[in-house]
């Protein structure tokens, strides 16, 4: 505070007005990050994602050494035999350590998943020739250009997915190791048993058509929430006396299940492979920086080297017994997880609930202080931010943006109902505030007993512009949890244990008893597979344009869905002819996915996460088989709400009511971009971006007529009503479909980055949207430029109907620097959130930055190097992000610019 | 019949005019007329049109607005860029051209409100003030439109609305006070302590906003008054000026200021209305001088506030 400002209080102090509860800390007062962040930061940035075969040779050796072993048995055998042969890295200054591969930042790939890539690029990778024809969601997908991105091949380096730099001499190894996979791949097998199936031509045509985007192979685990209880409170050696003691109870008993039953006993045996893997990954850790320390003459290094090798030697067999030792051990199960699948949203969950108990001991003991915590987590977040996905480029750069939210959850409420912020938490937030880095991002749950004090930190936090902590309704998410898992016994109870997967995949959790400290703890974790991979992101205003089009794509000339030849004089049955298309596409889809999932789960199931969240203690099944406590967890994702409501809205207001202007002369204005130069024409993918052509004065009344029709976001009831219809509409259709656990599926609202690719494909839309163009993102935010009415008018437009009723519903806003600045900034952002979250609204999340910037960065990435953004559930580095996306960001509203 | 009020804008979320978040309405129609104002748009009361340069796409090629004028107001130059007649817009009733502009660049930037339409919006956005906000009536001056205003006011009253008002104090003592007495908190401008200055710069005198001032500080009301002042250099950042107005303050006890750096965003504005700008390159202010100023208050027991940064 300067002298002025405490000048003008004392003034007003003087007169009875109390400014004390004003936020004095302004950015300059946050303290810089530490030493160890600022060091190993300057290594990040100048490291690029790099893929290499070391653990993927060994997988896949180990693997056929065990041929002919049980199935479950091997896979883990292969999974962590992987893991014990992983050459340790560890850089100087580092404290956290272990690396997904022998690369800081790296990842491999997973031929045993999807080897086809590889196989037909065999030659072309050997010569090093052009690659052959992209798929059509990669073709349309742009990866960020920036940043550690390896879009190019060059020297000694072969770009892989537009992304991945491979050295050269692994490059041989990639081929021989996917030969083996060649056919028998879970994507060879799932494609196998795929094409059996009627109308499976059907399939081919929305993926082709992107009318769907993705396959449940691509990413078979995430969007889910990590469990770290087992391994806290028993470490891998007293794990694997637990499953001796498992296995001499359950081996060669079926118990009263005919079908899973004998599989216990093999679970178990499965459970302690994985075990001694992680164990030996740690204990070569160790090894590793016992033998840095012998070499090392400084002697601040080799005592630094020295304590690495304590805490990986005591992880590597026993329990935690610090603070410290418990972080790295959950850091050594969040990357054991994350390298088991090609995965994406792996949510560590509510950890400072789970390390409270561990920070607290070390307090009391004064073995450790808060500096020195915040210093561990400042270092965790490089460490999170270190995880690569290793998948196609459609899926890093069209759904992912190269972003592989590892979402951290904080509030919410504990085990006994009350508020469950920890101590710890806070130190999480300061970390995060110390330390920007695009992960862990942080989740708030928003709940009415969560402490002020903590939710004033959290804006403080949020008012920085990196986009985190983003804002969930902790109550909304329980009923959620409530509907969706009460059939398979959910109680308000376990309700409380939930937590975000992924970036917004909200995941049922439970909660566990862990004895530390004297005393015993419930801690939340994970309670479930994954909370996604079903039907993959749906394009809801491309299926519109379909009926329009009678079911021919006017993009590319080929027919997705067989015709419907009706004539469509009325609203309702233009509605009718979508849900007819949307289900045509989604019970294909459906069946693939569920053949994929499946032939995931009986080849290629968890190990890890097995381990971590399988029935250890109920009934000793693997996740594939149901082993988690929740199974109702596959999801429909849509992309584009916003886009179809207000395409609706502009042909029921145009054609029907008003019948201004004809079905015929809204598609043939839709077909011809309305007389506007097409983004793949300009490059420009702005909403706003508009160049006429000679055809433009045709459609002058027509597209005026779009744009000026009712926008969602404006508290208009004409628009809004056809959103409520839509989401109570889609709520009973949507779990009339059964997942591969033969639950029912529900709606997932979360366009993650596939607004931008679905968006290409889709031609001219009613609202006024031009061809090419992004959709609007999220699912409950307005259409960039269309909200009018301020930011409270669209609070009241997102709130129509009952968030609940869906995993989650998606809000962005950018909000001008300067309207949160000052004194009182940190309160008036507070009270838009909290605003939101009275309403009902599942999630807000905020970009603090000004256009401005953002533009001059477009311009000039380098000068913005660690320049971060939130997009559609995460936050990324601006420079890796693609330009259509940046484009969006940009344009959407500015609330409060004066 | 019904009373209404004419206004230009609503905005919500509005962080900078009053305690909290606070719903902002803007009433068209100001009595003053400044040379530096950055919202000439609202200084007539009534309808009226805006032309923004900046947003139309002559430049892609958009000719939308072609045929649109019954009175042919709009014209082209050799690159295709609209210009309005303002003798032929200024009388404008129907503005048919406004309908087709496909990007906002036409607008009418005025609309008439019911004392219940507006009411519906407010208990509306009341959801979402948190404890300390509310509505803050701006313009133009809302004190033209006094009758529908005190009728939104009692309003307000009803429903537990925290209001706050905006306004030059450019009225009769009778109107004036018939609305600050029903206000919560105000803002009310001082451009210049030395009336022959306030009425080059604002075209009337400060006379009748001085003697307002005295007497709602002398009427029972127990709100809150911060005085405002929009500072422009060589205009009224002299000491001499900042002297007589703590002055002022001090012989009425008051004890809160605002003072605004001058800023020049309203210059398109002026553009977009056919006026000339007189403030393109003079006026300006620095940092330095601001809180040269601020101290000047301090020292003398007047809290001053820069700007946005405010303690509310």
């Amino acid at each position: 505070m300067n002298s002025n400002e405490s000048k003008v209080q004392e003034i007003l102090k003087q007169r009875g007005i109390d400014t004390a509860v004003v936020d004095d800390v302004t950015e300059a007062d946050i303290p810089e990050a530490c030493d160890r962040f600022k060091k190993l930061m300057d290594v990040y940035y100048t490291l690029k994602v790099s893929a290499d075969m070391e653990t993927p040779y060994w997988y896949n050796r180990i693997w056929w050494e065990n041929d002919g072993d049980l199935i479950e048995v091997r896979r883990a055998r292969a999974v962590a035999g992987g893991y014990a042969h992983t050459t340790p890295t560890i850089l100087p200054w580092e404290k956290l350590v272990m690396n997904k591969t022998k690369n800081v930042r790296g990842a491999f790939p997973f031929p045993w998943v999807t080897a086809s890539f590889f196989n037909a690029q065999a030659e072309a990778l050997m010569n090093e020739v052009d690659a052959p024809a992209e798929s059509s969601a990669d073709a349309v997908s742009q990866v960020g250009a920036g940043g550690g991105n390896v879009t190019e091949s060059y020297g000694e380096i072969v770009s892989l997915a537009k992304k991945f730099g491979m050295r050269k001499e692994d490059i041989p190894v990639l081929v021989k190791v996917s030969k083996y996979w060649d056919g028998i791949s879970v994507e060879d097998v799932s494609t196998k048993y795929g094409k059996m199936l009627p109308g499976y031509d059907q399939f081919e045509k929305v993926m082709d058509s992107v009318v769907v985007m993705f396959d449940s192979f691509a990413i078979p685990q995430g969007r889910e929430v990590m469990n770290y209880y087992l391994p806290l409170q028993y470490g891998f050696d007293g794990i694997c006396d637990l499953c001796d003691e498992k296995i001499a109870e359950f081996m060669g008993e079926a118990g009263d299940d005919g079908i899973l039953g004998m599989s216990r006993g093999y679970y178990y045996a499965a459970m302690k492979e994985v075990c001694k893997g992680l164990g030996q990954w740690c204990q070569n850790y160790a090894d590793r920086a016992k033998d840095l320390a012998a070499r090392e003459s400084d002697p601040e290094f080799k005592k630094n080297y020295e304590e690495i090798a304590e805490v990986m030697g005591n992880i590597a067999h026993k329990a935690p017994a610090t603070f410290r030792e418990a972080l790295q051990l959950t850091l050594c199960l969040h990357y054991g997880v994350v390298n088991e699948d090609p995965q994406s949203g792996q949510s560590i969950g509510r950890l400072g609930q789970v390390l409270q108990p561990f920070y607290e001991k070390d307090i009391q003991d004064g073995v450790t202080t808060d500096e020195e915590v915040i210093e561990l987590l400042e270092l965790y977040r490089i460490k999170i931010t270190c995880i690569e996905c290793f998948a196609s480029a459609g899926v890093s750069g069209g759904v992912l943006s190269g972003n592989t939210f590892n979402n951290l959850s904080m509030g919410g409420l504990g085990y006994d109902g009350l508020t469950a912020v920890t101590p710890l938490e806070y130190l999480i937030v300061e970390a995060g505030m110390r330390a920007q880095t695009p992960q862990p991002t942080l989740s708030v749950l928003y709940d009415e007993k969560t402490p002020e004090d903590f939710l004033m930190k959290c804006a403080r936090c949020t008012k920085l512009g990196m986009g985190y902590p983003a804002w969930m309704n902790n109550q909304t998410g329980m009923n959620f949890m409530l509907r969706q898992y009460g059939e398979e016994g959910m109680d308000v109870i376990d309700a409380r244990a939930w937590c975000l997967g992924g970036c917004l995949e909200s995941s049922p959790g439970q909660f566990s008893p862990l004895n530390y400290n004297g005393k015993i703890t419930m801690v939340p974790g994970g309670a479930s597979p994954t909370c996604g991979t079903g039907i993959h992101f749906t394009a809801l205003p491309k299926i519109l344009e379909l009926v329009l089009t009678n079911g021919v794509d006017a993009r590319t000339g080929k027919e997705v869905f067989p015709p419907h030849n009706e004539k469509i004089d009325t609203y309702e049955k233009m509605v009718e002819l979508w849900y007819k298309y949307l289900d045509l596409s989604n019970q294909i889809v459906n069946k693939v996915n569920n053949l994929q999932m499946d032939i995931w789960r009986k080849y290629n199931m968890p190990a890890v996460a097995s381990l971590l969240k399988g029935g250890f203690f109920t009934n000793g099944q693997h996740i594939g088989n149901c082993g988690a406590k929740y199974n109702a967890t596959i999801n429909f994702e849509s992309c584009g709400t916003v886009t179809y409501i207000n395409a609706l809205a502009s042909i029921k207001k145009n054609v029907f009511d008003d019948k201004t202007f004809t079905l015929e002369e809204m598609t043939d204005a839709m077909i011809n971009n309305f007389g506007f130069k097409t983004a793949y024409e300009t490059g420009v993918f702005s909403p706003d971006f508009r160049e006429s052509t000679d055809a433009s004065e045709k459609y002058e009344k027509i597209f005026a007529a779009c744009i000026n029709a009712p926008k969602y976001g404006n508290a208009d009831r004409y628009v809004d009503d056809l959103l409520v219809e839509y989401e109570v509409g889609m709520k009973k259709y949507i779990p009339t479909i059964r997942s591969y656990y033969g639950k029912p599926l529900y709606m997932c609202q979360i366009s993650v980055s596939t607004h931008g690719p679905q968006g290409f494909v889709t031609l001219a839309s009613a609202d006024g949207r031009l061809a090419g163009t992004t959709y609007a993102d999220g699912s409950a935010s307005a259409a960039a430029g269309t909200d009018k009415n301020g930011i409270y008018a669209i609070f009241e437009s997102a709130t129509v109907y009952d968030h609940s009723m869906c995993q989650n519903a998606q809000m962005n806003l950018k909000i001008h620097p300067t309207a949160v600045k000052g004194l009182t900034g940190t309160r008036k952002l507070l009270d838009v959130v909290r605003a939101y979250m009275r309403k009902g609204g599942f999630h807000v999340q905020f970009n603090v930055v000004g256009s401005d910037t953002l533009r001059d960065a477009q311009k000039k990435p380098e000068a913005y190097r660690d320049l971060m953004v939130r997009v559609a559930g995460f936050t990324q580095y601006w420079c890796e992000i693609g330009k259509p996306i940046q484009d969006e960001v940009i344009y959407r509203t500015e609330y409060d610019e004066a | 019949m019904e009373k209404k009020g004419l206004l230009f804008d609503i905005q919500s979320y509005s962080v900078h005019d009053g305690p909290g978040c606070r719903t902002n309405v803007f009433f068209i129609g100001c009595p003053l007329e400044c040379r530096w104002c950055a919202n000439p748009e609202s200084w007539k009361r009534k309808k009226h049109i805006m032309f923004a340069e900046k947003v139309c796409k002559y430049d892609k090629g958009c000719r939308a607005c072609r045929d649109t004028c019954p009175k042919g107001s709009i014209k082209f130059d050799e690159n295709g860029k609209p210009s309005l007649t303002w003798s032929i817009c200024e009388d404008c009733e129907s503005f048919e051209c406004i309908s087709l502009c496909p990007n906002n660049a036409l607008k009418q930037c005025v609309k008439e409100y019911t004392v219940d339409g507006l009411m519906k919006i407010l208990k509306r956005d009341f959801n979402n003030w948190g404890s300390e906000g509310g509505v803050t009536f701006s313009g133009g001056d809302p004190l033209m439109h006094h009758d529908f205003l005190y009728d939104v006011l009692m309003e307000c009253k009803k429903a537990h609305i925290h209001t706050a008002i905006e306004t030059s104090g450019f009225a009769t003592e009778e109107n004036f006070l018939k609305i600050l007495t029903n206000i919560n908190f105000a803002f009310i401008d001082v451009k210049n302590m030395d009336t022959e200055a306030h009425k080059w710069g604002t075209g009337v005198g400060n006379e009748l906003i001085l003697s307002n001032i005295e007497a709602l500080v002398k009427s029972p009301w127990r709100g809150r008054l911060v005085l405002r002042q929009p500072t422009i250099h060589d205009y009224n950042d002299s000491d001499e000026n900042a002297m007589k107005l703590i002055e002022f303050m001090k012989r009425l006890d008051l004890f809160e200021i605002n003072l605004l750096k001058f800023h020049r965003m309203g210059t398109s504005k002026w553009e977009q209305l056919g006026k000339q700008y007189e403030y393109t390159d003079h006026g300006d202010m620095t940092d330095e001088r601001m809180i040269e100023l601020q101290n000047l208050y301090l020292e003398n027991g007047i809290a001053c506030y820069i700007g946005d940064d405010t303690p509310f």
